[in-house]
């Protein structure tokens, strides 16, 4: 039982050990990987020392975490609600981020309290969906992902009168979040520490997901209760997609495509699926945005491009091969 | 003879301790006190206009990074980018090793401007709104930069040039204007921004001045409405006119009946730099041809 789960899983940590290595020596600075060792060993010069403690380390942890995330919950998204075709936005989580984060803005208000603000929209997002999904009827995982799409369109009607209204001399923060990038994230720990948890906590919920997915009714008939868990999973999913979006603003594909790519390769189990997921998704982003800073440096592409461009060919190659 | 050398090295070191070691201070557009140990020499401008700036105080030669668009003065096309204003290339940044940035308050990602401060380089934030505050901005600067003497002539000759021109057509008969930001979709300035106030000083009378944004979106019909004197424009570009082309469409206008369409390099009204001077002139001398063109009516 071990064997087939290490092998694969054991790859993946090479993998994210790699990316995270090249992303951490390779700049628009150039710097011998002798010099990034000198800087790890306390022995560096002052620039050195900036450029790979102040810069590089917090941004790819940042990546790290942001991807991880982001692919972990759209994994549970699409288990919870056995559509293909869910992301971690698709209920509308990153919309009511954003509307926090620029009601702090317009509000004048900077930092720290932008983030806190996103956080804040996003949760409220998140139970204003369950609140309303419940209802009075019966309540389904596409009544879920109805009220969850509707809900994310209110999100994006009031973006886009809050990006018109607004004072030109705040349009430019506006966008920038909008967007996306890991460059503006603050702090990589709260992310890269939560991330560490759901590893570990979804290890004990594997078994109870794999069932899930097969359907409610089979999952029930073999004595596992089935509403409290998908709550559950949406709460969890929701808090990891919040503070994805509170680090680095709403980077898309990452959640959609990594869980479905690691589906076609490993198979459906979910217990391998989502640690999976949290290396593959840190993964894909650290390379990505390492892409973004020096492929066209000093200029600097957003992240989203560089994961789509990178993962489309990646996905429809891997999806043609699956026939 | 050995403390004769003792001697030079102590008075040499007494005469030049004032001027090596003199902190310098400006208060920026945040209102943050910035505070140099001595003034900078190396500068990085972070906006196409502060780079003008930096140039107008007399700081050019100490400029060590700018970002795109940066083409004034033409040697600050020679001068390292670090990639655009709003995305910064923060290696590049640093491994230049700035002792001053001078930041563009709207303009620049706050959370980059932030992780310079943490890293203890001192961030001057600029946001020129007004005439005055382009002489002061390049004053502040010049202080930064330790080039006052230059710094302050050019902050006092834009300062002049301003009050001549208000000057000279402060009692000017009013022509309303519309003044044109952008074509698609279309955009105009209201009275705070720095070209209302520039279409004030000409004598103009900004159609658009009341309305709440800095920079309004209107429609055409709007336009057609309020029937100014004058249309100006700028444009994408220093030669592109097609932005004015639309309103002849509108053959009504009293703009277009008097042929009062006229094109403004936007470089020289748009950034808020001494060259604003000339852009105001230019605006100025429009204003007086539409003035020139009201022949043949009976005015009161």
């Amino acid at each position: 039982m071990i064997r087939p789960l290490a092998l694969p899983l054991a790859t993946l940590v090479f993998a994210s050990v790699c990316a995270t290595v090249v992303s951490i020596g390779v700049g628009s600075v150039s710097m011998t990987p002798q010099e990034v060792m000198a800087v790890f060993l306390g022995q560096g010069g002052a620039l050195q020392e900036t450029l790979v403690l102040e810069l590089r380390l917090p941004r790819t942890l940042s990546a790290f975490a942001t991807g991880g995330l982001l692919a972990v919950a759209g994994a549970l998204m699409q288990v919870l609600l056995r559509n293909p075709l869910a992301d971690p936005y698709v209920l509308g989580l990153s919309g009511g981020a954003a509307v926090g984060a620029l009601l702090a803005m317009l509000a004048g208000l900077g930092g720290a309290v932008i983030s806190g603000s996103a956080f804040a929209g996003a949760m409220l997002a998140t139970f204003l969906v369950f609140g309303l999904a419940h209802g009075t009827g019966s309540w389904t995982p596409s009544r879920l992902l109805l009220t969850g799409v509707v809900v994310a369109a209110g999100w994006g009607a009031v973006i886009t009168l809050m990006l018109a209204i607004s004072p030109a001399r705040e349009l430019p923060g506006m966008l920038y979040w909008l967007m996306g990038d890991v460059s503006y994230a603050r702090t990589p720990w709260p992310g890269v520490g939560l991330l560490l948890v759901v590893c570990f906590l979804v290890i004990p919920l594997g078994r109870s997901l794999n069932v899930l997915a097969r359907g409610p009714l089979q999952a029930a008939a073999l004595g596992i209760s089935v509403r409290p868990l998908e709550w559950m999973i949406y709460i969890l999913a929701s808090l990891l997609t919040a503070t994805a979006v509170t680090m680095a603003g709403s980077i898309g594909f990452v959640g959609l495509v990594v869980p479905h790519m690691l589906r076609l390769i490993l198979g459906n189990d979910q217990r391998l699926i989502l640690p999976a997921c949290a290396l593959a998704g840190g993964t894909l982003l650290v390379l990505a945005d390492t892409l973004a800073r020096v492929v066209i440096a000093p200029e600097q592409l957003p992240v989203g491009v560089i994961t789509a461009l990178l993962g489309v060919p990646t996905f429809l190659y891997l999806l043609y091969r699956s026939r | 003879m050995k403390w004769m050398h003792w001697f030079a090295v102590v008075m040499g070191g007494l005469l030049a301790a004032p001027v090596l070691a003199s902190p310098v201070c400006a208060t920026d557009d945040l209102n943050q006190r910035v505070c140099l140990e001595s003034p900078a020499r190396r500068i990085a401008a972070l906006s196409p206009g502060a780079t003008e700036l930096a140039w107008a105080a007399g700081a050019g030669g100490q400029v060590v990074a700018v970002v795109a668009f940066s083409d004034y003065p033409p040697a600050a096309r020679n001068v390292t980018s670090v990639g655009s204003h709003t995305r910064m290339d923060m290696e590049r940044l640093l491994v230049l090793q700035p002792d001053l940035v001078i930041g563009w308050v709207t303009g620049n990602p706050t959370e980059q401007l932030a992780t310079l401060r943490e890293v203890g380089i001192p961030v001057f934030s600029i946001e020129p709104r007004s005439f005055e505050a382009v002489s002061q901005t390049i004053e502040r600067l010049a202080v930064l930069a330790g080039t006052e003497t230059e710094g302050v002539a050019e902050a006092e000759r834009f300062r002049q040039g301003i009050a001549e021109l208000r000057e000279t057509y402060r009692n000017a008969a009013p022509v309303s204007v519309f003044y044109q930001v952008w074509d698609e979709p279309l955009m105009t300035v209201n009275g705070e921004h720095l070209i209302g106030e520039m279409v004030e000083l000409c004598g103009g009378e900004n159609v658009f001045s009341n309305l709440e944004r800095l920079v309004p979106r209107i429609s055409a019909e709007a336009v057609v409405a309020a029937d100014p004197e004058a249309i100006l424009a700028g444009g994408m570009g220093e030669e592109n006119r097609h932005w004015l082309t639309r309103w002849r469409k509108f053959p009504s206008l009293t703009a277009v009946a008097r042929n009062n369409l006229f094109f403004i390099p936007p470089s020289l009204v748009q950034r808020p730099t001494p060259r604003m001077l000339e852009g105001t002139r230019l605006f100025c001398e429009k204003l007086e041809l539409a003035r020139s063109r009201r022949s043949g009516e009976v005015r009161l």
